[in-house]
């Protein structure tokens, strides 16, 4: 029995829609790989372990009241559900509770979010080494920090996270930030664009600030960044405009940006497009976040990044078209309600172009520079075992991963991925979306056969079922 | 140095990391018990054998595979303690991998 409608991922974008196709009577099953809904920006809000969870930010408390509308909403939520298979036919699978499981949608919303951008300096795959995400991660669902780390790179989530260990007294050895100086230059007349929605703007801001204020030790301009330490990191090595510097850290985190998490959405087979201002793929799709199969949307930081808010309204919209998809609302009532929320999401644009650009990551960041630096970290393939792959003819990325085995180990590409199509798009001296992406399949997990071999089907309550 | 912030006395549960016992509040992460226990390496690298540890500790990385009650390949990350579990650190290497 077919479920009217399966999300996908339970951040913003996929708790909204939930909340909207509530509203008309449909309610969807919600798969989530996390033990709570929230996602990445409102990880664990409802259920904070934080002796006080406000130091987080007024936006994490927020996210506690969008939690409680949506699990007030009926929506059937699965919590640690790891979707491994979303398959044209309507058919998903996914792993909870050491079982297999297989649902069916006659409507797919994925709203997978974001993952981080990789930053393949070296030493980056020493231990201790970890993304700000993960710090953000740590800190919300367990209340665990690291004590005395540094970090470096670029970006409002960054900042937010220095900013989030300063305020809970946690020691930070050093922000070491590699936005280039040449970014605000170019971003100065995309200005007047973001001051729309000002108050996201002076949010960024204050974070800066308040950073300054605490007296931590902050580098700006930074390149040429190297992890130091032999079986695990020991600090950072950098250059700024004064010379080179060095800061003794046991945990370093990086962070330049996020981009959509590519790989259900590639193993689906939709199309997606270079962007060449966010540096990553987006899933193709209209206004309402349908994709290239009719019966498959994407919203939220999943097809393109937007951010929480511009998630919830891509959440919204999504399910007004698949409402007008399964027949209980008309087209007209589908425009209708729309409105409001692509006016909004016209607005936030402003913003993102901006962001985009003011934090638009060093090139010399997203690929390794030296021949030894691993760029698949599973496989552990160097850029110099890459670049031999390419002479010896592997000139696209699936055929760099056959002759190389770069991109097959457990994580899929996830990390190596972009940085392979960058670095082929460097070589052929072509632009990215002549180069592609790799070819994914399901699973895109690690299963075992004793998870397989526990199968059981999810069907729809029998009162909603048609 | 990770630690933890937590003011309240939650429920905790008795876990072994590598073989030495260590206790964590209930329903927290698998790495959390890991980093709290100062015991960070989750695995050996596939080739060269070098120390490995979480790096997105959200599940995408796949850094963090670690051997949890004699099943290999478990994401620290996204597993949850619970009493009793043995955790070790997972020495799958290319030759052991075929049989998985
Ligand atoms: C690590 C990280 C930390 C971030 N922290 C912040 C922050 O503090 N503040 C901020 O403004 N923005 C943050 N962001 C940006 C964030 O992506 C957006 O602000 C917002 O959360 C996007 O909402 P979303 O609903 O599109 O995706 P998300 O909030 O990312 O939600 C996606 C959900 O899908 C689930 N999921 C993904 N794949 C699967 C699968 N295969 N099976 C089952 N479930 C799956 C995830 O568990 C997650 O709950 C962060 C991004 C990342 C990557
Ligand atoms: S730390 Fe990346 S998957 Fe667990």
């Amino acid at each position: 029995m077919a479920h009217d409608c399966v999300i996908v991922g339970a951040g913003p974008a996929g708790m909204a829609a939930a909340l909207t196709l509530a509203d008309h009577g449909v309610r969807p099953l919600v798969l989530d790989r996390a033990a709570r809904p929230g996602g990445q920006i409102y990880r664990a809000a409802s259920a904070s372990p934080l002796p006080d969870r406000s130091v987080l930010g007024a936006d994490y408390a927020a996210g506690a009241e969008l939690i409680t509308a949506y699990t007030a909403s009926g929506a059937d939520h699965r919590a640690e559900a790891d979707v491994w298979h979303v398959g044209a036919d309507g058919k998903i699978l996914f792993s909870t509770d050491g079982g297999t499981c297989q649902a069916e949608a006659r409507e797919i919303l994925l709203c997978p979010g974001a993952l981080e951008r990789p930053m393949p300096i070296p030493g980056w795959t020493l231990p201790g080494v970890m993304t700000a995400g993960a710090a953000q991660v740590m800190l919300k669902s367990d209340a665990v920090v690291a004590e005395g780390a540094v970090f470096a790179g670029s970006g409002p989530l960054l900042y937010l996270i220095v900013a989030q260990y300063l305020r809970l007294g946690v020691k930070v050895a050093a922000l070491v930030d590699t936005t280039p100086r040449d970014n605000y230059l170019r971003a100065a007349p995309l200005l007047a664009g973001a001051l729309r929605v000002p108050s996201m703007l002076t949010k960024g801001l204050s974070l800066l600030h308040e950073i300054r204020q605490a007296g931590i030790p902050v580098f700006r301009w930074a390149s040429d960044l190297q992890v130091l330490g032999q079986d695990r990191a020991r600090g950072l090595r950098f250059v700024t405009p004064k010379g080179a510097q060095e800061i003794a850290a046991d945990t370093v985190f990086l962070h330049h940006g996020v981009t959509p998490n590519p790989n259900m959405t590639r193993a689906l087979g939709v199309q997606h497009d270079w962007n060449p201002d966010q540096l990553c793929w987006h899933v193709r799709r209209d206004p309402f976040g349908q994709s290239t199969l009719a019966h498959v949307s994407v919203a939220g930081d999943g097809g393109a990044i937007v951010g929480a808010e511009g998630a919830q309204c891509e959440g919204r919209l999504a399910a007004l078209n698949m409402l007008c998809r399964l027949g209980r609302i008309d087209r007209a009532t589908r425009d209708h309600l729309a409105r409001a929320d692509l006016t909004r999401l016209k607005r936030l644009a402003g913003v993102r172009r901006f962001i985009d650009r003011l934090y638009r990551p060093q090139a010399a960041l997203r690929v390794p520079q030296c021949p030894d630096t691993l760029v698949c970290r599973c496989e552990e393939r160097s850029l110099g075992d890459l670049r031999a792959g390419f002479d010896a003819g592997a000139r696209d990325p699936n055929a760099l991963k056959s002759l190389t085995r770069c991109g097959m180990g457990p994580c899929q590409g996830r990390q190596c991925g972009p940085i392979v199509s960058q670095l082929l798009a460097d070589w052929r001296d072509e632009p990215v979306s002549e180069v592609g992406y790799y070819r994914l399949r399901s699973p895109q997990r690690l299963l075992s056969l004793q998870e397989l071999s526990r199968f059981n089907r999810v069907h729809p309550a029998p009162e909603e079922a048609q | 140095m990770f630690r933890s912030l937590r003011t309240d006395a939650p429920a905790r549960v008795r876990v072994l990391v590598n073989g030495h016992p260590v206790e964590v509040p209930a329903g927290q992460s698998v790495w959390s018990a890991l980093a709290l226990s100062g015991q960070i390496t989750t695995r050996k690298a596939a080739l060269s054998a070098q120390d490995r540890s979480a790096y997105c500790a959200m599940g995408v990385c796949f850094e963090c595979l670690v051997d949890i009650d004699g099943l290999p390949n478990q994401q620290a990350c996204l597993r949850r303690v619970t009493e009793g579990m043995q955790i070790t650190m997972q020495t799958i290497t290319e030759d052991t991998k075929a049989e998985l």
